[in-house]
């Protein structure tokens, strides 16, 4: 059920329908309470709500001691200009997408990416070669070969701080409470009530992943602004007129 | 195309990932379909190089267990100016910080926070999954910058021990010396630098010699130390004692006359506070329709946060509609927020034209809160439900050669009976009635009157101060008004209709971008129309801060009297007093021709850093015999400064230069010695929010690391307080000591160390009104307050540790949200009335042409000090563009050594308008070539839609020189220059001095004397 909802949705190529979602978390309801209760992480990320400071990109620095080059989480700005209209300010939070069904997945040779119980999509540092298959495969350029650790790396969704009873520390500390983090399999839950509440889409819907990151507010021209921004790399060559630029 | 994505954050960038080969074409594993059955993960392969969580917390019961590797305490952010209340992850075994974020208990971190009476074990379930909302409702946060400026402490350029310059001034190459050879040399002089002798504090703390002889206005030899600081970190209160009680001087300034000064000062005319220029936001929740013009809510600002999260919520889940006015459209818009929250291009500098003629179309079509304006004093306020008043009934006296010009008729002035002095508090202001001018009372009074008053002394003109108003709102079309800031009447009356839409629940909010040379008439302005729609003090409308709690005065101690202690006197350093209190006045006045003084004064200002490096250059009114720099870069922060720096590095015109400061900046670069100082979380502090907070609130900054500055021979680790302390006792001066600190009952009690100083303040801020509960047992482990808890039971009373330890185990003492409002209107009321016309600005006589300016809002165009326009000197034929700066959301100008933060943004392109752009054949990724009348900049263009015609916008924080850009020298080691620091272009460089100013001073707005940043005339070329 969980798994036809998505593939709905993002056949469709956005996602729309409050009253969808609404379905299909009743039924996920009576689902849950035949079996006991196993969370299913998500995120849902209000735009309205996000003012581009950054502080989910560096706390995730900070708490995961992500390599100087490189981004598990990011924030891209961007000026948006459409016929007719005032140019406007957009902030896309980034990250992995956790998808349920995760082309980084199948491509691994030595099955050291796999989903977790709680839905997170994680590499098995123990198993992994740093091939970069995966670097490769995932459609949100959301991975990278930690030069630090020499495998694969990635948002893990703060894998190490859910199963402490704790927030991902880029939610924990979003000053304008646009992430929003919890249990889709828990009707009741935050962000189960702002997928029913509001119009929500995901990013490269036409991949058919089925993510578990879903956007309020985001404009169809950026749904597919995911490539090559998401690690990204000031040059520094010593000149400061030849410094990457940025925002 | 119908749609064009500018992509500001990475032209440059390559996908890091990009480089990889062809996709692996098999599936080793099939992708399992339907409901997906995860496996268990083993933790420690999962997770790469995470830190381990700082503890556990059941996501049903909220109990926490701790990870006895780390700490987990609440003290202050002190990244930017704001001070948030954060929580510190500490690695106690390394000493390091590990991660921050905020701290529940505090609005600046938390909206809505938890209620004060929460254990310290609740704060933390608070933010965890078990917290409301699964932790989301209580979520306390860190921003950008907060996160990430803990990389400070570890700061490989930071100086730990005191340093002292060994060849000339600013030539980067110093030697460390003891603490006690620094003290020696700074306080006894001498030939320190084989360059002859220098004065030490000793000789120059003379509290007898007049500092200028002839002129005793200007004090004792002591005022020629004079001290700069940058903001309150929650020390100023010790540096105060230290300078002016116990040294004698009176020459203290901090940073806000090249921050956001103009803004203030305005906003300080309609308070009536030119001093500490209070200022109101909005009440960003409840209300219905703000225009933010010079500021930019969540983009930059202070609170940043707090404004960052209410607006975000308002917009989102609230009722607000808002619009952005700022020639640079930024982050405080938001486009997925649709019509929410909307831009509105201005030229840059021309606020005040937009602001008069939103209220001349209030004038023209009746607008305005009558009722509310109509109320001559408080008690006629209180008497009609307001709970604010203006004087907009008060007559004025409006006759050019009346010796009271400007000022309001009073009782006296009528020759009515008066209880007490003339023009004092008991000598009532006056109203028109049928029979004439009458005191104000305590019923309505008409707004509009000019006429003539019979007084004892004759007939004299008179207008009501709305009728004044009124009058110069009208004195320019809405044509003309709408051709200086480039919005169209149409949209100015738009503006001007939703403003007057809402009732009460509308707002006009401001800060920094006031920094023009109309800067201040445009903030007067735009704060005006709050007042014209009576929105002080109501929910939804503007409110003022609720303050905090007091660490200096308090029931317990009393940290501001000793014995001993001296008054400083004489008239500032930075000539904010009336021209007409010097002895050069009188001179002048005595031989015919009192105006022009030999520079500028600014009598309605505080002090002015801006000014102050005129008066060091040019010894005007007198010279500096010894400068500190306390935390401060003035250097880097003054447009134009450029221009004076090589006098101010030559030892003949400021003789000693002591820097305290944790890092080698532009300013501390051409210092004498350097002290060095704690960084972030090892320091103490106590501060209270400037504004955006309606409850009472102090936040607690302790340290929650070891220092990592070198010891003194005592085994103290130097640094401010140390230093200060030091050489108050080997100067003997008083109130430090043995015997320094009085309690409730006269008591003495020492001040040898800086505990002795902010663990009796933790204990005024507890016993403060209703006390503090005790800490627990439990909320001292939980926070880490163990880690001085042995020093505060040696140093307290045993009935006042645990109070103390509270404030500590907290972050600082905060009242109950439930305390902001009172019904409708805000518990801490500003009380005093609103000025519609402000008599000390409207009687002053600018001191460089003996002339006046009005004394209600105006919009005029920039001026130089001799009262000639600025276009003239630099028509636009030739200056074509004019330049502005920008806040960054990251770095601000000493967040540069925060390494993760060039990871975001690595440096700052010059923002260049599409039609400018293609005027000039300036693609993003050219070179450009920016030239103004004070220099010349060349950097990358990124061309966008976002920037008002014919301006170039630049983000602050970059361009440095200091911080380690340049090579530093110390013992004959040298730590080679970071290009990275380098990075990019700093705005100030292009700031221009007043070329109509005898001694040179940079241009400043001629009434709050405040830095010209946003403006500057300028040329640009692709290159």
């Amino acid at each position: 059920m969980d798994t036809t909802r998505r593939g709905f949705l993002g056949a469709i190529g956005q996602v729309t329908i409050g009253a969808a979602a609404s379905v299909a978390g009743a039924s996920q309801s009576a689902e849950a309470a035949e079996e006991s209760h196993v969370p299913h992480w998500g995120m849902v990320v209000d735009l309205r709500k996000c003012i581009g400071c950054q502080a989910c990109t560096v706390a995730c620095i900070m708490e995961n001691a992500v390599p100087e080059d490189a981004f598990r989480t990011h924030v891209s700005v961007y000026e948006l200009v459409k016929d007719g209209q005032d140019p406007a300010m957009v902030m896309l939070p980034r990250l992995c997408n956790h998808c349920d069904d995760p082309p980084c997945l199948p491509v691994c040779p030595v099955e050291a990416t796999f989903k977790a119980e709680n839905g997170e999509v994680l590499v098995d540092a123990s198993k992994c070669v740093g091939c970069a298959y995966c670097v490769q495969a995932c459609p949100y350029d959301a991975r990278f070969i930690n030069h630090e650790t020499q495998v694969a790396d990635k948002c893990t969704f703060c894998f190490h701080r859910t199963q402490h009873g704790l927030l991902p520390a880029c939610v924990e500390t979003c000053v304008g409470g646009a992430r929003n983090f919890g249990d889709l399999n828990d009707p009741d839950s935050e962000v189960s009530i702002m997928l029913r509440e509001n119009e929500v889409s995901v990013l490269r819907p036409e991949m058919h992943t089925n993510p578990n990151v879903y956007y309020i507010g985001l404009d169809d021209v950026l749904d597919g602004r995911v490539a090559g921004d998401s690690a990204y790399h000031p040059e520094m060559t010593g000149q400061a007129h030849a410094h990457g630029e940025g925002l | 195309m119908t749609n064009r994505r500018n992509i500001l954050k990475g032209v440059a960038a390559a996908g890091a990932l990009g480089t990889f080969g062809a996709g692996y074409a098999e599936t080793v594993q099939k992708l399992a379909k339907g409901k997906w059955s995860g496996k268990k993960p083993r933790d420690e392969h999962v997770v790469g190089n995470s830190i381990p969580a700082e503890f556990t917390i059941d996501p049903e019961t909220g109990d926490v267990t701790l990870n006895p590797d780390q700490a987990m305490s609440y003290t202050m952010c002190i990244g930017c100016t704001t001070m948030c209340g954060v929580r510190v992850r500490v690695d106690k075994k390394a000493n390091k910080v590990l991660r921050v974020a905020g701290n529940p208990y505090s609005p600046m971190s938390t909206d809505p926070f938890i209620p004060y009476e929460s254990s310290v074990a609740e704060s933390f379930a608070a933010m965890a999954q078990a917290g409301p909302g699964q932790g989301l409702t209580r979520r306390s946060t860190a921003c950008g910058r907060g996160n990430a400026v803990l990389e400070q402490v570890d700061n490989p350029r930071r100086v730990l021990k005191p340093l002292k310059r060994v060849g000339p001034r600013g030539s980067g190459k110093w030697e460390t010396i003891s603490f006690e050879q620094l003290v020696e040399e700074v306080v006894e002089g001498g030939d320190l630098f084989g360059e002859g002798s220098v004065a030490g504090l000793r000789e120059i703390r003379d509290l007898e010699t007049p500092a200028v002889e002839g002129a005793p206005e200007f004090g004792p030899r002591a005022n020629r130390l004079v001290w700069m600081n940058c903001v309150d970190d929650g020390r100023d209160n010790f540096v105060l004692r230290w300078l002016k009680q116990s040294f004698g001087s009176n020459n203290f300034t901090r940073h806000g006359s090249y921050c956001g000064g103009a803004y203030r000062s305005g906003s300080g005319a309609m308070f009536g506070d030119f001093k500490a220029m209070p200022h109101a936001k909005p009440d960003f929740s409840n209300a219905e329709f703000i225009i933010f013009a010079g500021t930019a809510p969540g983009n930059a600002g202070n609170p940043f946060k707090r404004i960052g999260n209410l607006v975000a919520k308002a917009r989102s889940d609230g009722n607000l509609n808002y619009v952005v006015v700022d020639p640079v459209l930024n982050n405080a818009q938001n486009g997925p927020s649709g019509e929410r929250a909307r831009w509105v291009p201005i030229k840059p500098g021309t606020d005040g034209a937009m602001a008069m003629a939103m209220i001349r179309w209030m004038f023209e079509n009746e607008r305005f809160n009558a009722t509310y304006l109509a109320n001559p004093s408080k008690a006629a306020a209180d008497a009609t439900g307001e709970t604010s008043w203006s004087n907009a009934t008060h007559l004025v006296i409006t006759d050019q050669d009346h010796p009271r010009y400007g000022h309001c008729l009073r009782g006296s002035d009528m020759g009515l009976t008066i209880e007490g002095e003339a023009y004092s508090d008991a000598d009532p202001y006056m109203v028109i009635s049928e029979t004439g001018p009458v005191a104000a009372g305590a019923s309505p009074a008409p707004l509009f009157h000019a006429g003539e008053a019979e007084t004892p002394n004759g007939a004299v003109n008179i207008k009501t101060a709305l009728t004044l108003l009124r009058e110069e709102a009208m004195s320019r079309e809405m044509s003309d008004y709408a051709e200086d800031c480039g919005i169209p009447i149409e949209k100015l009356v738009e503006l001007a209709r939703e403003f007057t839409s809402h009732g009460r629940k509308a707002a006009v909010s401001s800060h920094g971008g006031m920094m023009n040379g109309s800067g201040f008439y445009n903030a007067y302005a735009l704060m005006m129309l709050n007042t014209l729609i009576g929105n002080l003090n109501w929910k939804g409308g503007t409110m003022i801060a609720g303050g905090g709690f007091s660490e200096t005065k308090g029931p317990a101690y009393d940290l501001v009297n000793f014995p001993g202690k001296v008054k400083a006197k004489g008239l500032p350093f930075g000539r904010n007093v009336p021209y007409e209190k010097t002895t050069e006045f009188k001179t002048k006045k005595a031989a015919g021709a009192p105006y022009p003084a030999d520079a500028p004064w600014y009598p309605n200002a505080p002090g002015l850093a801006t000014e102050w490096m005129s008066s060091l250059v040019n010894g005007y009114p007198y010279g500096a015999e010894a400068l500190i720099f306390r935390n401060t870069n003035p250097i880097y922060g003054i447009p134009g400064v450029a221009h004076l720096l090589d006098k101010l590095k030559d030892p003949a015109v400021v003789p000693l230069i002591i820097s305290i400061d944790p890092f080698i900046n532009e300013s501390t670069a051409i210092s004498d010695y350097i002290v060095p100082d704690s960084v972030m979380y090892e320091t103490w502090g106590f501060t209270k929010p400037w504004g955006g907070v309606a409850t009472k609130a102090t936040c607690a900054r302790w340290p929650v690391i070891e220092p990592k500055m070198a010891q003194n021979a005592e085994g103290q680790r130097v640094g401010l307080e140390t230093f200060l302390i030091g050489v108050a006792k080997r100067m003997g001066l008083p109130g430090f000591g043995d015997e320094a600190i009085p309690d409730a009952q006269g008591k003495l009690h020492p001040l040898n160390r800086a505990e002795d100083w902010y663990l009796r303040g933790a204990v005024n801020v507890a016993m403060t009104g209703e006390p503090v509960s005790d800490a627990t047992d439990e909320d001292i482990e939980l926070s880490n307050v163990a880690r001085i808890l042995d020093d505060m039971k040696a140093t307290l009373k045993p009935e006042e540790w645990r109070k103390a330890a509270t404030i500590f185990a907290k972050g600082g003492r905060y009242e109950n949200i439930e305390r902001s409002y009172q019904g409708d209107k805000a518990t801490y009321a500003f009380n005093p009335p609103m000025l519609v016309w402000n008599e000390g600005l409207g009687s002053f006589r600018r001191a460089t042409t003996g002339t006046h300016l009005p004394g209600t809002p105006a919009w005029r165009a920039p001026e130089f000090s001799d009262g000639s326009k600025v276009h003239d000197h630099y028509p636009r034929e030739d200056w074509p563009v004019q330049v502005v700066s920008f806040k960054s959301p990251l770095q601000n100008s000493y967040s540069v050594g925060a390494k993760s933060l060039l990871r975001i943004v690595a440096s700052n392109p010059v923002n260049v308008g599409r039609d400018l752009a293609q005027a000039h054949g300036i693609k993003t990724g050219d070179m450009v070539r920016l030239t103004t009348p004070g220099g010349t900049l060349e950097s990358v263009a990124v061309v966008r839609d976002g920037v008002a015609p014919d301006t170039v916008a630049i983000e602050h924080g970059f361009g440095h020189r200091g911080f380690g850009a340049q090579d530093i020298t110390i013992d004959g080691t040298t730590m080679p220059a970071d290009p990275r620091l380098a990075a990019g272009v700093l705005l100030n460089d292009l700031g221009m001095l007043d070329p109509t100013r005898g001694k040179a001073g940079v241009w400043v707005d001629p009434v709050s004397g405040t830095a010209v940043r946003h403006g500057l005339p300028a040329r640009i070329e692709r290159i």
